[in-house]
């Protein structure tokens, strides 16, 4: 038996090295020009199946949607590639799908990765192809920091601020408008919460506020030990998953313990549909984009083409992240008259693109200090007792 | 002390799920000698089937039928589902290989795995589920139940030990009690002497996978009912079930239900008294301890063959 067990230990270990296997960090970048007339490729990078699918699946239908709408205004034949990086896949995944995108010679840039982990698994690849990437969601604060550190990556851009706005906001508000004196912060293992609970906890304790720090394996499902370790006496546990059902169960297993704490959850956690305790809180990077009238056409589209889906914090980014690579494209395509000679030539013109109208509200522009979008901002809301989302700071 | 008694009602809720998974293996293992690696999905179509029937029945916002009656239909779905989709695995993926090296239908269930994990979510996304019954009768299965101090124990978390208790009683009734239960003893304890004594063993076989899909099912249930489902969950839940199964002694009933309790008591008090960090660290440190100090687990049998 001994030894049928340790077989089948060995064959799990094998499969799972198998799955997560990723190629050494060789980069070939095509160097042959490619013509504007013909079709060119955009990749999605994305979690489209796993615990976080419904992200993907979200980020994917509103990149669709801007390619459907938005290339044959700019002159552009755009074909959208999918990449999966489930998050149980850990970041590997996204280093072997910028591999392969680094080897296609019709790939101009890339939206993504989504998550933090995978962008920081994979911006030194497309960063040494000269690919250009626009993240819609990653907010790990080290991927665009500009000099003199110079930690971020030349080649990655994001279109949502990063955890050095989003922390701070949320700290802040805990702080000034709760008057909280003990708070719990939870992250998650990965750097999307590790840098965001890091974030809020340096002003938290700035600020002379207890906090006591725990640490769930993204794979968690029943979180009942840790409410049983936040303090009764604790007015909020910070919550910055990227999984709402989670932050729904959190919420509801402190109630049934009888804890006074509020769950006060990220842009991860912001999907009313999923995450409905009332009073607890949540921010997001966008105040509430149908709320937002130079948007209704964009969205009275995007329903018609997903019908019954309704509309979440992670898509309207990734429409945008695609306009603005679209837009690169197309200048790059101007300047080399009808041709693309290198990808770098999209990644220079990356930074020139300003989009008027933008569908997070305002006009959208790059910082001249990072690769993050200047002036950006995150939005707190509580969730009142119908369920629904109220801005409240 | 009102910790404690938190982390207990944890432990032995995680626990009591972990057992009815861990049954399921051991079942299999005892009469096969083979781990069913794809257990651990049958484990979430169970749950999915729980969510699916609850939502034909309304919902919890709006449920048709009574809250009692609700939780003992979706149970019921998930047992006759679980049980036609165990006897579906035996027949296409085990059957073929029951003579063939140990190594192949070990391999077979690793590919029936991801086949169950891919096709849900190809039919029904990856999003999770969430059964959400916190919603029935304003939050009542999470507000009330017994008073242990200044602890509660919710009627939810008693309705889930109480269902995994009953079942495993009910278990261990039909194998110690009824002549099916002598025929999968006789069968676990030599096939080939069983058959000649006119015990039908493939009939033997789809009875132990039935039964060991039906409380797949009930866990399924038993754990979407408190916290969402999804079609990864079946890896982690199955692994800690295998892990449980190899603790208690993997071929034994009460050694299941003594391993799963054991780990969720395990991973109960590290996340309370040691950290939330390192617990599932030291819950498979605890399966590498029992590999190398005792293979055989607490209540199995050393395996001892004639050379």
């Amino acid at each position: 038996m001994k030894k049928l067990i340790g077989l089948a230990l060995a064959v799990l270990v094998a499969s799972f090295a198998a799955s997560t296997a990723s190629a050494g960090p060789k980069v070939a970048a095509s160097s042959q020009a490619v013509s504007c007339n013909g079709t060119l490729k955009i990749a999605i990078v994305t979690p489209l199946t796993g615990g976080a699918g419904f992200l993907g699946a979200e980020q994917a239908s509103w990149a669709k949607y801007a390619v459907a709408t938005l290339a044959k205004p700019l002159g552009l034949k755009i074909q959208l590639v999918l990449g999966d990086t489930p998050v149980e896949q850990g970041a590997a995944i996204a280093q072997t799908l910028a591999q392969k995108y680094v080897g296609d010679s019709k790939v101009m840039g890339v939206i993504g990765p989504a998550t933090s982990g995978g962008a920081v698994a994979s911006t030194k690849t497309y960063q040494q192809a000269g690919i250009a990437q626009i993240s819609p969601s990653a907010t790990s604060t080290q991927l665009t920091k500009a000099a003199p550190t110079l930690t971020g990556t030349p080649s990655f851009f994001r279109v949502v601020p990063g955890d050095y706005v989003q922390g701070p906001t949320d700290a802040h508000y805990m702080i000034d408008k709760l008057k909280a004196k003990k708070v719990v912060i939870i992250d998650f293992q990965e750097p999307y919460s590790v840098g965001l609970a890091n974030a809020a906890q340096a002003v938290l304790k700035k600020a002379g506020v207890s906090v006591t720090r725990l640490s769930a394996p993204n794979t968690t499902t029943d979180y009942s030990a840790y409410v049983t370790k936040v303090p009764s006496d604790a007015d909020i546990v910070f919550f910055p998953t990227q999984k709402p059902p989670d932050a729904q169960t959190f919420a509801q297993q402190l109630l049934e313990q009888g804890k006074k704490a509020k769950v006060f959850g990220s842009d991860g956690s912001n999907d009313s549909t999923a995450f409905k305790v009332p009073g607890s809180y949540v921010s997001n990077f966008a105040p509430d984009i149908t709320g937002i009238a130079a948007d209704k056409a964009i969205i009275a589209g995007w329903k018609k083409a997903n019908p019954g889906k309704s509309v979440g914090s992670f898509g309207p980014p990734a429409y945008g992240a695609t306009q603005v690579m679209m837009n690169a494209i197309k200048r790059a395509c101007t300047a080399g008259h009808g041709s693309i000679k290198t990808k770098r030539d999209v990644l220079r013109q990356v930074k020139r693109v300003r989009i008027n109208n933008w569908i997070l509200g305002g006009t959208f522009r790059w910082s001249t200090k990072s690769n993050d979008p200047l002036n950006a901002k995150f939005y707190i809301f509580q969730i009142q007792p119908n369920g629904s989302y109220k801005l409240v700071g | 002390m009102d910790t404690f008694i938190q982390l207990t009602i944890d432990g032995l809720t995680l626990g009591s799920v972990y057992a009815l998974i861990a049954l399921g293996y051991t079942l299999v293992y005892g009469v096969l000698k083979l781990l069913n690696f794809a257990h651990g999905d049958v484990f979430m179509v169970g749950s999915f089937i729980g969510f699916g029937v609850l939502q034909l029945l309304g919902g919890t916002s709006n449920p048709i039928v009574p809250i009692w009656a609700l939780i003992v239909l979706i149970t019921l779905a998930a047992i006759v589902g679980c049980s036609v989709l165990g006897v579906a695995i035996e027949r296409f993926a085990y059957r073929p290989l029951r003579d063939a090296p140990r190594i192949a239908p070990l391999i077979s269930a690793l590919g029936v795995s991801f086949f169950l994990e891919n096709s849900m979510q190809l039919l029904f996304g990856a999003q999770p589920r969430n059964y959400d019954t916190f919603s029935l009768a304003n939050g009542a299965l999470y507000l009330r139940g017994i008073d242990i101090g200044q602890v509660r124990l919710p009627l939810l978390r008693i309705i889930t030990i109480v269902v995994a208790f009953v079942m495993m009683f009910l278990l261990w009734f039909l194998v110690t009690r009824t002549r099916s239960g002598k025929a999968m003893r006789a069968t676990s304890f030599d096939r080939e002497a069983a058959a000649m004594m006119g015990i039908n063993i493939d009939r033997v076989i789809v009875f132990t996978f039935v039964l060991g899909s039906a409380l797949a099912g009930v866990a399924g249930v038993m754990f979407g009912l408190r916290v969402p489902t999804n079609v990864t969950i079946g890896f982690v839940a199955g692994l800690k079930g295998f892990t449980a199964a190899v603790i208690g002694g993997i071929g034994s009933i009460p050694g299941a239900m003594a391993g799963g309790l054991i780990l969720g008591f395990a991973e109960s008090y590290t996340q309370g008294y040691v950290s939330t960090k390192w617990s599932d660290l030291f819950v498979f440190l605890i399966l590498i301890a029992f590999m190398i100090f005792r293979p055989q687990g607490l209540f199995g049998r050393a395996d001892i063959r004639k050379v």
